[in-house]
C-alpha cells in the first residue's frame, strides 16, 4: 500500500469534518430560523449517495430540484414516491442500487426514458426523463419540434439539472454522497444554486432573417418564400409561459436547433445545402437529399403541432407554379440565380 | 447388336439418367443465388409517404406508358387497392395503421433470386448484377408462368395486344441506371421516401433509422430476407402495443409467410429434372418401344416355320395313307380320302 497514508490521513479528515458538527451547525442555525423543516422546503439537493467512500470528493454534480414547482405541477406525491412512502430517492436508490430499491440505481431511477408498465393496482414509476418526455410529446407547442429531435445526452444537456453551486466544498460533496450531509446544508446548497439560475436570454425573432427565399431547386415551382420570422415569433410566443422550456433551452439558439440541426449552435448556422445536396451522396447514404431534408422537417414539425394546414399533397400552398412558357429556361438556370438577399439553397 | 448388348446399354444408360436426375435434385436443396455484391436496392420509408402519386407520375413520363384514364393529381385513386399492371408498373395504395393513413408504393420487388425467372422456361428474366430484374420478351411465349410464381403480384400482362402480347413489369429503370441517373419514380419522390443505394448500405440506413427513431419503426425490415431477399425494401410504422407481432406488414398488405429462401427453391429440383427427361426419355422408350417390336417379329417368324412344318408333315402323312388306301381299295377311294384330308387340314389352318 503504496497511497496507504495518503488515503489514512484522508479518511481522517472525512471522519473529523463528519463527526465534528460544530461548525456546520453554526452556520446552519441561522438558515434553520427561515425555513421550518426540510421536509417542508422548496428545495431539495439530490446527490449521488454511494456506498464506497469517497474520499477525493469527487462524482456527477449533484442535482438543485424545485420540489415546490413540481408538486404543483404533478398534484401528486405518487408519480415520484411511487411506493407511497415519501422519502429521499436515494434512500432506495443509490449509485450502486440497494435491496429496499430492487436494485435500481439512482441513474436509472432518474434517467430511464421507458419504463415497464407496472401490473393493475401498483403505481408505475416515473423518471425525471420520462415524465418530461411525456410532456413534450402531448403538448403541440413541444411536440413539433421534439418529434424531430431528441435532447442529446451531451455535457451540455446534463448542465440544467447537474449545476450545483460553485460554492459548494469537497468535504459538501464527501458528505453528500455517503448520505451524511445535514439538511440544513443541503437546503443551502440548492437555494442557492436555484437562486441563481437566470433563464437564458433567447435570440429573438429579430435577430433572423425576415423573409428567406429558398430556390436552389426550383425547376417545376418558383422560389418558395419561407416567412423566418413569422415561424420563430409563432414558437417563441407558444413557449412563453412553458416553465420546463425556459428550465431545458438553455443556450441562446436552443429553439434554431431543430431545424439547424447537427451543426454546432449559432446565431449563423450554416444553410441546408451545405449537408443536403440535391442527390444522395453515396459516402452519405443516410443523409435525405435537399428536397427531401425541407420537406421532412417542415411536414413532420407540422405534424408534430397539429398545424392542419398545409395539406401535405397540397403543393401550390407553398410552392407557386412557375408560369409554363418560362419552364425550360428557368429549369437551366436553377440553382444559380439567388432572387432576394435571402436566399438559401 | 444383339439384344443382350442392347439391353446392357439401356440399363446402364437408365442408372446415369437416374442419377444425374438426383443431382440435380440435391443441387436445388442447396441452389445458392450468385450474389451480387454492390448491387442496387431501394428503400421504402412508408413512415414518409405522403402519398403524392409523383412515383406513378414520373414512371410513366420514363417509360413512355400510356396515359392513364384518372390524372395522377387525382389521389383519391389511392383509396382502392390497386395492382400493378401491364401499364401501370407502379402504384400507391392507402393503408390505415394505428388510425393513420399510411401509403405504400408497389412496384416489382426485384428479388435476389426471382420466383419469375424460376418458373419461365423461355429464360426470359434475368437478375441483373446491379440488382435489376429484367425482361426480355423475344423469346417469351406469353404462358404467363412468371405471374402466377411472383409472389408480390407484380408482373402484368398485355391483354389488350392481339398480336405478341408481352409481360411488362418495372425495369428498376435498368436503361437509366446504365447512364448514371437514378430511377425515375425515387427521382421524382419529393420526401425521399425512396431511396436509393446499394443494398448492403440501405439495411444498415434503415437500423440507423428504426434506432434513431425508438417506437416510430416496426422492428422489421420486409425484403431483407423475405422471399430470399429482394432489392426493394421496406419500412413500415410501429403498429402500436395492441397489434400481433407481424401486424405492421400486414396492415400495410405485405405478406409475411413468403419464407426466407427463394420461392424458386421449391422447384428448381423438378424443373432442372425437366430437360434431362426431355431429352433422354425418348431415347429410353423408344429403345423399350424398339425391343418389344423386334421380339414380336422374331416370335411371329418362328410361329409360321413351325406351322410350316407341321402342314409338310401332315402332307406326308396324308400322302401315305392315300396311297395305302387306293392298294387296297383302289384310286377313286383313294382319292376320297386325299379330298377328305385336305379339307380337314384346311379347317384347321383355317382356326389357327
Amino acid at each position: 500500500m503504496r497511497n496507504g497514508k495518503t488515503l489514512l490521513l484522508l479518511a481522517a479528515v472525512a471522519l473529523i469534518s463528519a463527526a465534528c458538527p460544530t461548525i456546520d451547525v453554526a452556520a446552519g442555525e441561522a438558515q434553520v430560523s427561515e425555513i421550518e423543516d426540510y421536509k417542508d422546503s422548496r428545495y431539495r439537493a439530490i446527490f449521488p449517495v454511494s456506498e464506497k467512500p469517497n474520499p477525493a470528493g469527487v462524482g456527477m454534480q449533484p442535482t438543485a430540484f424545485n420540489h415546490f414547482v413540481h408538486v404543483k405541477k404533478a398534484g401528486n406525491c405518487m408519480s415520484c414516491h411511487h411506493n407511497g412512502i415519501t422519502v429521499a430517492c436515494t434512500s432506495c436508490h443509490t449509485m450502486e442500487g440497494k435491496d429496499e430499491g430492487g436494485f435500481v440505481t439512482l441513474t436509472a431511477a432518474m434517467h430511464k426514458r421507458h419504463i415497464a408498465q407496472r401490473p393493475e393496482g401498483t403505481a408505475t414509476p416515473q423518471s425525471c426523463i420520462s415524465c418530461h418526455a411525456q410532456q413534450t410529446k402531448s403538448k403541440p407547442e413541444c411536440a413539433g419540434c421534439h418529434s424531430i429531435v431528441k435532447p442529446a445526452r451531451s455535457a451540455s444537456s446534463c448542465a440544467p439539472c447537474h449545476n450545483m453551486t460553485p460554492s459548494m466544498t469537497t468535504e459538501q460533496m464527501q458528505q453528500g454522497s455517503a448520505g451524511t450531509l445535514p439538511d440544513v446544508e443541503k437546503l443551502a446548497l440548492a437555494s442557492a444554486t436555484i437562486k441563481a439560475r437566470e433563464p437564458a436570454r433567447y435570440l429573438t425573432p429579430e435577430d433572423g432573417p425576415y423573409k428567406v427565399y429558398i430556390d436552389g431547386l426550383s425547376d417545376k415551382f418558383g422560389s418558395n418564400m419561407y416567412a423566418h420570422r413569422r415561424h420563430v415569433e409563432s414558437v417563441m410566443e407558444k413557449l412563453a409561459d412553458n416553465k420546463l422550456a425556459q428550465a431545458f433551452h438553455a443556450n441562446p439558439e436552443t429553439l434554431c436547433a431543430t431545424c439547424h440541426h447537427i451543426s454546432p449552435l449559432s446565431a449563423t448556422p450554416p444553410k441546408c445545402g451545405s449537408c443536403h445536396k440535391a442527390t444522395i451522396d453515396p459516402e452519405q447514404p443516410g443523409r435525405t437529399n435537399l428536397k427531401a431534408a425541407y420537406h421532412l422537417m417542415c411536414m413532420n414539425c407540422h405534424k408534430g403541432m397539429q398545424v392542419a394546414r398545409p395539406v401535405d399533397t397540397s403543393c401550390a400552398t407553398c410552392h407557386k407554379p412557375r408560369a409554363t412558357q418560362s419552364l425550360t429556361m428557368d429549369s437551366q438556370s436553377s440553382g444559380q440565380g439567388s432572387i432576394t438577399p435571402q436566399s438559401v439553397n | 447388336m444383339n439384344r443382350r448388348k442392347f439391353l446392357t446399354i439401356l440399363g446402364s444408360a437408365g442408372v446415369v439418367s437416374a442419377l444425374s436426375t438426383a443431382e440435380v435434385k440435391a443441387a436445388g436443396g442447396t441452389h445458392t443465388f450468385p450474389y451480387y455484391d454492390g448491387s442496387f436496392g431501394v428503400l421504402h420509408d412508408t413512415t414518409r409517404c405522403i402519398g403524392c402519386r409523383e412515383c406513378e407520375k414520373a414512371c410513366n413520363k420514363v417509360n413512355s406508358l400510356p396515359q392513364p384514364k384518372k390524372p395522377f393529381e387525382d389521389l383519391t385513386v389511392c383509396d382502392t387497392r390497386r395492382r400493378t399492371s401491364a401499364y401501370e408498373w407502379t402504384v400507391v395504395n392507402k393503408y390505415e395503421v394505428n388510425g393513420r393513413q399510411v401509403f405504400r408504393k408497389l412496384q416489382c420487388f426485384h428479388c435476389n433470386d426471382p420466383a419469375c425467372a424460376s418458373a419461365c422456361f423461355a429464360k426470359c428474366f434475368q437478375k441483373q448484377p446491379d440488382g435489376s430484374v429484367t425482361y426480355d420478351g423475344s423469346q417469351c411465349v406469353g404462358c404467363r408462368y412468371c405471374m402466377i410464381a411472383c409472389p408480390f403480384y407484380a408482373p402484368g400482362f398485355q391483354y389488350d395486344e392481339a398480336f405478341d402480347p408481352l409481360v411488362q413489369k418495372c425495369t428498376f429503370c435498368e436503361p437509366r441506371l446504365k447512364e448514371g441517373k437514378l430511377p425515375g419514380c425515387v427521382e421524382a419522390c419529393p420526401m425521399d421516401a425512396l431511396t436509393f443505394g446499394r443494398r448492403s448500405d440501405l439495411i444498415k440506413v434503415a437500423r440507423a433509422r428504426m434506432a434513431k427513431n425508438p417506437g416510430k419503426y416496426a422492428d422489421y425490415i420486409y425484403g431483407e430476407w423475405d422471399a430470399g431477399g429482394t432489392a426493394w425494401m421496406i419500412l413500415a410504422p410501429a403498429p402500436g402495443a395492441a397489434a400481433k407481432p407481424d401486424g405492421a406488414m400486414q396492415a400495410l398488405g405485405l405478406d409475411t409467410h413468403l419464407g426466407n429462401r427463394p420461392m424458386g427453391e421449391l422447384t428448381y429440383g423438378a424443373l432442372g429434372a425437366v430437360p434431362m427427361i426431355v431429352a433422354f426419355w425418348p431415347v429410353l422408350f423408344g429403345g423399350a418401344y424398339a425391343i418389344s417390336k423386334r421380339r414380336d417379329a422374331i416370335h411371329e417368324a418362328e410361329k409360321e416355320a413351325a406351322i410350316k412344318e407341321i402342314k409338310n408333315d401332315m402332307t406326308y402323312a396324308v400322302n401315305s395313307a392315300a396311297h395305302k388306301v387306293a392298294e387296297t381299295h383302289g384310286q377313286a377311294a383313294a382319292d376320297t380320302v386325299r379330298e377328305a384330308m385336305s379339307e380337314a387340314m384346311q379347317d384347321k389352318g383355317g382356326h389357327n
